[in-house]
């Protein structure tokens, strides 16, 4: 029987800094996520055994790669405990926790860091659009194209249209609800910006259509941040409670995970998905991968979610793949309020990516981060009440790479 | 149970009124922008567009000349006064409003230090229930930092009110502010401020700027900061605090003389254009720095001292104790310059607990304001990175500044409430 996976607690940078405008690199940001984990779980540094770096792109964005290294500058203490970067795309932090928890339920380590990080802020607008593309199949997809990927999500709206109809009210509908609950969140980017769905759903100078229908209001944010997670093993997770005076059942630990991969290239995915049920059936797979390992019954079992909301379209498409209303009627769960903070199963109480920012290698770990604090009821002014069990999706490209986690605690 | 559906706006074509007005409008609530002209009331809406980034706000805000105040004030639930800082033309202002303004409304000033008191003096009694400074900073879309300076006639329930609305809906962090000069964030920043420019004329402005530089908690160096506020109005601040407080560093609230003749020459900052202030852009775009001597723009010197540039890679590298313990183990005259200031900020903000702020609040309001208010990294902050109270102390010590009661007895544990605050420190 393979060792629960617990997660101690963690540490998420405060997401509306530009780290570059700070005059501060990749260790600076790293050391602040790594001090603000160990602050708040208060693990002995010595304890961690192995470190697992999510990261997309810092080559492109900060000319470093090599990122595994990089948390062992912290301190002296760490040096020789092996480490690794893991990239895919906007899941790469997902990809690290995975890698992690295989090793802990294997029974090689008890105790590992899952660290996510992304600088994006030192490039400029059209540059880092043109480094994103390099989540898709750049040379075939990409190339020479100015922002790129609103562009592919525009042909997954196109989808929709085609074969269900999208008013454009829901999605603005959708980015409303995501900057509402940032406002509730301390550290999400978009905590002080104004929104409202008047503004959502007018075009203009500062609401500028950014794809070919997609606006700026969709997107999610370029963002620079890190999140920091501690992954225990049930032994030392039982150590842990114990030494805290802690009640072990309270410790939200990974009740289920789901992987799969689609192919590259959006239009593969098109045609993959015709006359499927799912526009996204990979996706969906992951998903339900997910429910069946964590022996849950559907969505029905989930307090709230955390949804990679890269635009509102990609939201739109998870609240069906999710299962909270049939294929084609993700409209009915905007419009009952039912993804709403104060709805059925909430969805993105931090924010998500469109409100708490998506800096791209971390949003995974930052995902399982905001899972934990709403099992454990600690997420503050954004907790969910009564939240016992979170679901999170985290995808790289386009519906590339599809990570599902199922967060709870016992009692 | 108060009801904000309407809010008027006075000086709503001024940077701060519109600025401020527009948290309003943002939170959906209907404003009348006042100002001498209804065209300048439409450039204070296109102020608070560009702050909300969105079109929409102006559907939000309606601009009015000053003479419809008195037929459009009765539907006013909170009237926002920011007319200039100025004790008589705001008492002016609050006279015409409190003759016409309905019972029960909010009145509140944005005086950044002006008495509240002296403010609501000749007005009636129902005004002086609801009248209180809410004092936001420049820009309030980026620094959320606000004093509320209570009268002592506003109830219980009116103070909940105002601090609930304030941080809940506008989205401040408040602090308390107790009714005396230029309340806390300006005493003490501008304290800061003006001491540094009385050493420029000794070290020059590039010398001061560089010593006292991002690398030292604050997003801007300080005559840099000056620059930007503007001489007169940097020099308004400090008069008004030179003239109404005695505390003990009083003497370094005085102008420095070169300052005036700058202030007499029309070099207010980057306000005056081409005759600029401490700094100004040449004609080749250069950027050229004064001479307190001579008061002419010449070119800038470059400065590297070699324990400053390693700080900066300290900070780079997100290693803050080192940077700082580089200034602590090094001595020479720069760094011991530089620790002067740091100790002074320290001693004079722990010191003004209980009169710039209750003390009650300990140094948690100052280092609100100073956090969230000037974007400098908050004194207790301070006390955390250099080790402690003890550590803190000896270096007051040593600095040859006051130590304070506040400081001495404030304990060993962690200090700082404000979080993340390695984000003050820049490696610029």
């Amino acid at each position: 029987m393979p060792s629960k996976v617990y997660i101690l607690g963690g540490y998420q940078t405060d997401f509306a800094r530009n780290w570059a405008r700070e005059g501060k690199g990749i260790q600076a940001i790293i050391n602040e996520a790594m001090e603000g984990a160990l602050n708040e779980t208060a693990v002995d540094l010595g304890d961690i055994e192995a470190i697992h770096v999510g990261n997309f792109a810092s080559e492109l964005y900060i000319m470093q790669a090599h990122l595994g290294a990089f948390p062992l500058n912290y301190d002296p203490v760490l040096r020789g405990i092996p480490t690794a970067r893991h990239e895919a795309a906007c899941a790469s932090g997902s990809i690290a926790a995975l890698m992690a928890r295989t090793e802990i339920e294997a029974g090689i380590y008890d105790l590992s860091l899952v660290l996510g990080v992304e600088l994006m802020k030192g490039v400029d607008s059209q540059t880092g659009g043109n480094y994103l593309g390099t989540a898709a199949w750049y040379e075939k997809e990409c190339a020479g194209i100015e922002f790129p990927f609103p562009k592919l999500f525009d042909r997954l709206y196109d989808l929709y249209e085609e074969r269900y109809g999208v008013e454009y009210e829901h999605l603005a509908e959708i980015a409303v609800i995501n900057y509402e609950n940032a406002r509730k969140n301390p550290k999400a980017q978009t905590r002080d910006w104004y929104m409202n769905k008047k503004h959502a759903c007018t075009l203009g100078d500062y609401n500028r259509t950014i794809g070919t229908r997609l606006r700026a209001s969709d997107c999610s944010q370029v963002t620079d941040g890190a999140a920091a997670i501690l992954l225990a093993s049930h032994k030392y997770a039982q150590k842990y409670a114990v030494k805290r005076g802690l009640k072990l059942e309270r410790i939200p630990f990974i009740q289920g995970w789901g992987h799969r991969t689609a192919p590259i290239r959006f239009d593969e995915k098109a045609e993959e998905s015709k006359g499927k049920e799912y526009l996204l059936p990979h996706t969906r797979k992951a998903i339900t991968d997910a429910f069946r390992r964590a022996q849950i019954h559907g969505i029905e079992d989930i307090s709230c979610i955390e949804t990679h909301d890269c635009f509102t379209i990609t939201e739109y498409a998870a609240i069906e793949h999710f299962g909270l209303t049939s294929p084609g009627e993700g409209w009915k769960a905007i419009e009952e309020g039912i993804i709403r903070f104060d709805g059925h199963c909430p969805i993105n109480p931090s924010g998500g990516l469109i409100g708490d920012g998506h800096p791209v290698g971390a949003t995974g770990t930052r995902q399982l981060l905001d899972a934990c604090l709403q099992a454990a009821g600690k997420a503050g002014d954004y907790q969910v009440p009564g939240a016992k069990r979170v679901a999170i999706l985290n995808i790289g490209g386009s519906a590339t790479t599809n990570v599902v986690h199922i967060v709870g605690r016992d009692g | 149970m108060y009801t904000i559906k309407n809010v008027a706006v006075l000086g709503g074509n001024g940077t701060m009124g519109s600025l401020s007005g527009g948290l309003f409008a943002q939170a959906g609530i209907a404003c009348i922008y006042f100002a001498p002209s209804r065209e300048e009331a439409q450039g204070g809406i296109e102020n608070a567009v560009r702050q909300a980034r969105s079109d929409v706000i102006r559907d939000y805000i309606q601009p009015e000349p000053f003479f419809s105040l008195e037929s459009m004030l009765p539907d006013c639930d909170w009237i926002l006064e920011a007319v200039s800082e100025n004790l008589a033309l705001k008492q002016k202002f609050f006279h015409r409003v409190d003759r016409c303004r309905k019972k029960g409304s909010i009145v509140s000033s944005m005086s950044s230090g002006l008495s509240i008191e002296d403010m609501a003096r000749d007005c009636s009694d129902d005004f002086k229930a609801h009248f209180m400074g809410v004092h936001f900073f420049n820009p309030p879309g980026r620094l959320p930092a606000c004093e509320l300076t209570f009268h002592p006639h506003n109830t219980e329930r009116t103070r909940r009110f105002v601090s609930h609305f304030c941080e809940k809906t506008l989205r401040r962090v408040n602090l308390i502010t107790c009714n005396s000069p230029a309340f806390a964030g300006n005493r003490i920043g501008f304290q800061f401020l003006n001491e540094a420019a009385t050493y420029a004329d000794r070290y020059g402005v590039e010398m001061i700027d560089y010593l006292l530089g991002p690398h030292t908690g604050r997003t801007l160096p300080p005559l840099e900061t000056i620059n930007m506020v503007g001489l007169d109005v940097h020099k308004a601040i400090v008069d008004n605090i030179y003239e109404n407080s005695s505390d003990e560093r009083h003497e370094t609230f005085i102008i420095p003389d070169y300052v005036q003749r700058m202030i007499e020459g029309k070099m207010l900052g980057l306000k005056s254009g081409l005759t600029g202030g401490f700094y100004r852009t040449g004609e080749k775009k250069e950027r050229l720095v004064i001479d307190p001597s001579s008061l002419e723009h010449r070119s800038l010197k470059k400065i590297a001292i070699d324990t400053i540039e390693r700080m900066k890679l300290h900070i780079h590298d997100g290693e803050y104790r080192e940077a700082l313990s580089l200034l602590q183990h090094e001595d020479s005259e720069p760094l011991s310059l530089i620790n002067h200031f740091i100790a002074g900020y320290i001693s004079y903000s722990y010191a003004r607990i209980g009169e710039v702020t209750p003390a009650e609040d300990g140094i948690h309001g100052i280092d609100r304001a100073m956090a969230y208010g000037f974007s400098w990294l908050p004194p207790s902050a301070w006390v955390d990175f250099l080790g402690g109270t003890k550590k803190t102390v000896k270096l007051l010590e040593r600095s040859h500044v006051p130590v304070p009661k506040q400081l001495a007895d404030a304990g060993e544990g962690r200090q700082c409430r404000v979080p993340e605050v390695g984000k003050y420190f820049l490696a610029h």
